[in-house]
């Protein structure tokens, strides 16, 4: 598609840049971290310093001598603080353990005390005079090293999306495949760092507990906080209308919000607390290090006969992070036999969690780094091998998929790209300067999900529309989505639609994660808005002149409210998201399954001595389902691409076997794409509706940009050496 | 960060003074971009400050005839872009504007970043880690830890932390020197003297007492200066510490004989590092890939790895050839 866009009727163009963007440059825009209330305090967390073990005693004199210090909280009693639960075990928390609560130290980093005081320069000074005396015990922080424990997930956590993928006989068909292709590929753990670090500001209005957080799940910040304080989920009210980056890093309740909400009780106080940038790689979830085998099986002209992903991930002592890495790599080509097997290494680690494309980017660097040695080692074409495995059908579960352009994907980026002047000779491109030139291609997918949402539309005699819908926006153009669909269907100004998300004021918020956001509040806005037109006894398509049929109703104001579900979902969902619980259907429904696609083509360039790799150019081809906002979903492609840049060839979280915690956890040391690493970028779109998926025929787009990019760096790099790269990321040592 | 406290002079001789009556542990603030940092890692903690960021007598660029002159206080970013050193001394100027990003440039001093501390993530990020520079005694985690980034030359079994600038090491090949002042008068500090290998005492970082004041550096004008480069090779295009730089300065007759050579390593050892035997390998001798490549190879003898660094040898190496070639280039332009 071309960017440009018109409303489907009449007038001038639609206006489709990002609605808040003013709001946003001209710091109007109001985030967590911003907000002073008057007489607010500052929370400050000490960490503790060892690997595993107890706390024996924790000196807080010294702290407590700090001018302006007010608390000093080293244990919150059983009643103060009572159990969340990890999100991912049916609660609300970034993890289970909550600290504070016992003398357990599960690893490097954990709070061992809280200091509140009158200003943020006291707070972090007496929390950093905090020493403690310890009890230690031995600790791994390695996948594979003594001490950490593996774990069947099918057996560990038996939900069927987790459980074990088979399809046929896989062992027996690869055993008896004449072409074999086997691979261990290793990526790191990582950590996606939001400029807005994990930030609450909360005070109580009697005994209502008022909540400014940056927060993917305002849902769980309320539900969590009434659990944990033993309150009314009905007064705790959470706010986070702008998020500053999320990442699936703000997808749960943080552990200081209980603790605050404590401290701002007993000092009858607002308190606020800005996590500093170290203490956010301890405290929050991270991409865990996962080590997959794959193999493939084929016949001598590369048609796939059998293929195994087996895959140990990282996760805590006291959480399964559940894994999802083969859910995308069993759907990804038709095979005829495919089985899938995900472990769990428990580790002494904060619970890992969710970071971008959490499990389909590792999934993908794997499995289509897999595809790249067999292309190889049957001579096909990378691209056309990869279009004579499409199916319409799921491997899996032999439903039709509601939509799949991946093979127009592959065929349109080849064309952009230029594929076809590629000479399939590792090492045979060299540039001008001398640098070896290479050229890679991967796919990627990503579950089609959706979530129950409520959405709220009003209309006022002067015009102006105002949505109230479930929904965070963090950057990611959920508002302009909304706003766009709302002035095209009504034929109105994009500056007459108000969107309110993020806040659980207007409507309940789910879990805003998972690329679910849009596709599952479009359907829900465009519900509430046949319900007004039939409010303003308007035709049920058309512009409408709204202020004019506001009037004719004699009433100030017509509001009306929708509630979508996912395919095959009941009123028992929308129940589940009132009481804070997820909800969420897909990628399988009961007709069809659904995936979002992705095609990238990279050009890496390696110089000729001191092997520095270079991206000059990528084009990226999406599936998206239609594009519900092109200035938003563009800029998505390119934010997730410049990430797989950085994925593939720069993020590690180091450990150090002896500490334990990481060790590289500043901006400087943990190193993230500037902009002279990133180059051209050439975005493209299917925008084809899927319209069984949904009345919207919109899919997910912010996670699927991203997957495949470091499979595809990494096949180019092979492109231009000859040498495969197994693990990320992928450094200049390791083609020198 | 710990509470401090705070004077600005507004002069060079109120700055000595300053120094003269300020408790031990005082620390002079220049543009604030390593030192703050320290401060809020409260691997700091100095009882005062004395800020001579806006002293205007020292902030002065002065490329003349005989030498070059920078008053300490000049920033990085308007020696890195002065017209006479992009052009004549080219290496200097790519040592200034390949370190840190262009606000940091803007705010650092030349002075201050002769003196910025080594960026040793074992060093820098808690009191959990064994640091003989941070704590004396304490034991060295660097060793046998992540030493991707530590030197390969001038370190101790105490200490292997990488002296982290670049205009050091270009300023080094060119024979600089420094001028201090304090309360027991001025003194001259040749670069090549300045900064001290750890041995078994890595708190001592450089010569200077804690309460004199770097106020110029001074460069003899060469020839060399036009035939000069910077490389400098880092893990990302910009906005990182080297993992291997060369700065190197040549003469090239005319049959095609190096006359003079100067070659300084950056971001591979414990200070600013010349590599006077490499220098001597090319010099009366034409410059060829071949000869550039002994030279690098000749600068690295003395090369110790650890665990994850040792590629930076064979790193180093071609990077030192790498930038003679550039420099020779220039040098025959």
């Amino acid at each position: 598609m071309t960017v440009a866009d018109a409303p489907g009727t009449t007038g001038p163009p639609l206006d489709t840049r990002r609605v808040d963007a003013r709001e946003k440059v001209t710091g109007r825009a109001r985030y967590a971290v911003d907000r002073v209330p008057e007489n607010v305090a500052y929370g400050a967390w000490a960490t503790a310093r060892i690997g595993k073990g107890r706390v024996v005693r924790v000196d807080t004199a010294a702290a407590e001598a700090v001018p302006g210090v007010r608390l000093v909280i080293t244990r919150f009693g059983p009643d103060e603080l009572h159990d969340v639960g990890f999100l991912m075990a049916g609660g609300h928390a970034v993890q289970s353990l909550q600290p504070l609560r016992d003398d357990r130290i599960a690893y490097r980093g954990q709070p061992v005390a809280l200091v509140v005081a009158d200003s943020l320069v006291a707070a972090t000074e007496a929390a950093q005079l905090i020493t403690a005396e310890y009890e230690e015990e031995p600790f791994t922080v390695k996948i594979g090293a003594e001490g950490a424990e593996t774990v069947l997930q099918e057996q560990a956590i038996p939900l069927p999306f987790l459980a074990d993928v088979k399809v046929g006989d896989a062992e027996a068909a690869f055993a008896a495949s004449p072409v074999q292709i086997t691979g261990t590929y290793e990526h790191p753990a990582q950590h996606a760092m939001p400029m807005e670090p994990n930030a609450s500001v909360v005070h109580w209005e009697g005994d209502r507990l008022i909540v400014d957080d940056t927060t993917q799940n305002a849902n769980a910040v309320r539900f969590g906080l009434a659990t944990q304080l033993g309150i009314d989920p009905a007064d705790v009210e959470v706010r986070s209308p702008y998020v500053g980056g999320g990442f699936g890093q703000k997808n749960a309740m943080h552990l200081h919000l209980g603790p605050i909400a404590v401290a701002a009780r007993r000092l009858g106080r607002p308190v606020k607390m800005v996590l500093p940038r170290p203490q956010v790689f301890h405290l929050g979830a991270f991409r865990p290090n996962t080590v997959h085998q794959v193999r493939l099986g084929a016949n001598e002209k590369g048609e796939l006969l059998a293929a195994i992903h087996e895959v140990d991930q990282q996760t805590s002592r006291h959480d399964l992070f559940p894994s999802e890495i083969t859910t995308v790599s069993s759907r990804l080509y038709a095979t005829p036999a495919f089985r899938g097997e995900q472990r769990l290494v428990r580790t002494d680690v904060q619970t890992p969690g969710f970071m971008r494309s959490p499990h389909e980017s590792p999934s993908m660097f794997a499995f289509e780094s897999a595809m790249d040695e067999l292309a190889y080692a049957t001579g096909r074409d990378p691209v056309e091998l990869r279009l004579a495995h499409d199916t319409p059908t799921d491997p899996v579960t032999g439903l039709p998929f509601s939509g799949r352009h991946l093979a127009e994907c592959l065929r349109r980026g080849a064309a952009r790209f230029g594929w076809d002047a590629r000479d399939p000779e590792p090492g045979s491109m060299t540039a001008e300067d001398g640098s070896a030139v290479g050229w890679g291609v991967a796919a990627g997918c990503y579950p089609g999900g959706i979530v129950p949402v409520v959405a709220h539309l009003s209309a006022v005699a002067d015009g102006t529309l105002t949505v109230g819908v479930g929904g965070h926006e963090f950057g990611q153009g959920l508002r302009s989505a909304v706003a766009l669909l709302v002035a095209r269907d009504l034929g109105v100004p994009v500056d007459t639609v108000i969107v309110r998300a993020g806040d659980t004021r207007v409507a309940p918020q789910h879990l805003t994660a998972g690329s679910w956001g849009t596709a599952s509040a479009l359907p829900a806005v465009q519900a509430a808005l046949g319900e007004l037109r039939e409010a303003l006894d308007v035709p049920a398509s058309g512009d409408v002149d709204v202020a004019a049929a506001v009037r004719a109703t004699g009433r100030p104001a017509v509001a009306v409210e929708a509630t979508t579900l996912a395919p095959g979902q009941s009123r028992d969902d929308l129940a589940q998201l009132d009481k804070g619980v997820l909800a969420i259907g897909g990628p399988v429904y009961p007709e069809f399954v659904t995936f979002s696609w992705a095609a990238h083509f990279v050009e890496v360039r390696i110089e000729r001595t001191t092997r520095r790799i270079r991206v000059p150019r990528v084009v990226s081809v999406v599936d998206c389902g239609r594009v519900a906002s092109p200035v938003t979903a563009a800029s998505q492609v390119r934010g997730g691409v410049v990430w797989g840049i950085g994925q593939a060839l720069r993020e590690e979280s180091e450990v150090d076997s002896r500490f334990g915690g990481f060790l590289n956890t500043t901006l400087e040391d943990y190193p993230v794409p500037v902009n002279l690493d990133v180059q051209q970028i050439d975005v493209d779109f299917i925008d084809e509706p899927d319209l069984r998926f949904n009345p919207a025929g919109v899919k997910g787009v912010g996670e699927i940009c991203m997957v495949g990019v470091s499979a595809a760096i990494a096949n180019a790099v092979h492109h231009a050496t000859g040498r495969r790269m197994r693990r990320l990321p992928i450094r200049l040592e390791h083609v020198l | 960060m710990r509470a401090f406290s705070y004077v600005a002079p507004d002069t060079v001789d109120a700055t000595v003074a300053a120094l003269r009556t300020a408790p031990p542990g005082t620390r002079i603030l220049a543009g604030g971009t390593t030192l703050y940092d320290l401060m809020k890692l409260e691997i700091e903690t100095p009882p005062a400050v004395v800020d001579v960021h806006r002293i205007a007598e020292l902030d002065t660029i002065d490329a003349g005839e005989r030498e070059l002159v920078f008053g300490a206080g000049a920033r990085m970013a308007d020696v890195a872009d002065h017209p006479v050193i992009r052009t004549a001394y080219p290496g200097l100027a790519e040592s200034l504007w390949q370190a840190a990003s262009q606000q940091l440039r803007n705010m650092a001093t030349v002075g201050g970043n002769l003196l910025q501390r080594t960026r040793c993530p074992y060093f820098r990020n808690g009191t959990e880690f064994p640091c003989n520079k941070r704590d004396p005694g304490s034991g060295c985690a660097a060793v046998g830890g992540h030493d991707r980034a530590h030197a390969l030359l001038g370190g101790s079994d105490a200490c292997i932390a990488t002296y982290p600038g670049d205009f050091a090491v270009m300023l080094l090949a060119f024979d600089a020197v420094v001028d201090v002042t304090g309360p027991a008068g001025e003194r001259t500090v040749p670069l090549a003297g300045l900064h001290v290998e750890p041995g078994d005492e890595p708190t001592r970082e450089h010569v200077l007492a804690p309460d004199e004041l770097i106020v110029r550096i001074r460069v003899p004008a060469t020839p060399a200066g036009r035939g000069s480069t910077y490389l400098k090779i880092r893990d990302r295009e910009s906005y990182a510490f080297a993992l291997a730089a060369a700065a190197v300065g040549l003469t090239v007759d005319a049959d095609g004989t190096v006359g003079d050579c100067r070659i300084g390593l950056g971001g591979v050892a414990t200070r600013p590092w010349r590599a006077t035997e490499a220098e001597q390998t090319l010099i009366g001798g034409p410059l060829t890939p071949q000869t550039a490549r002994r030279a690098g190879e000749a600068a690295f003898a003395g090369a110790r790895s650890g665990a994850e660094n040792g590629f930076r040898i064979e790193l180093g190496v071609r990077t030192v050839a790498d930038a003679l070639r550039i420099a020779g280039e220039r040098a025959t332009r």
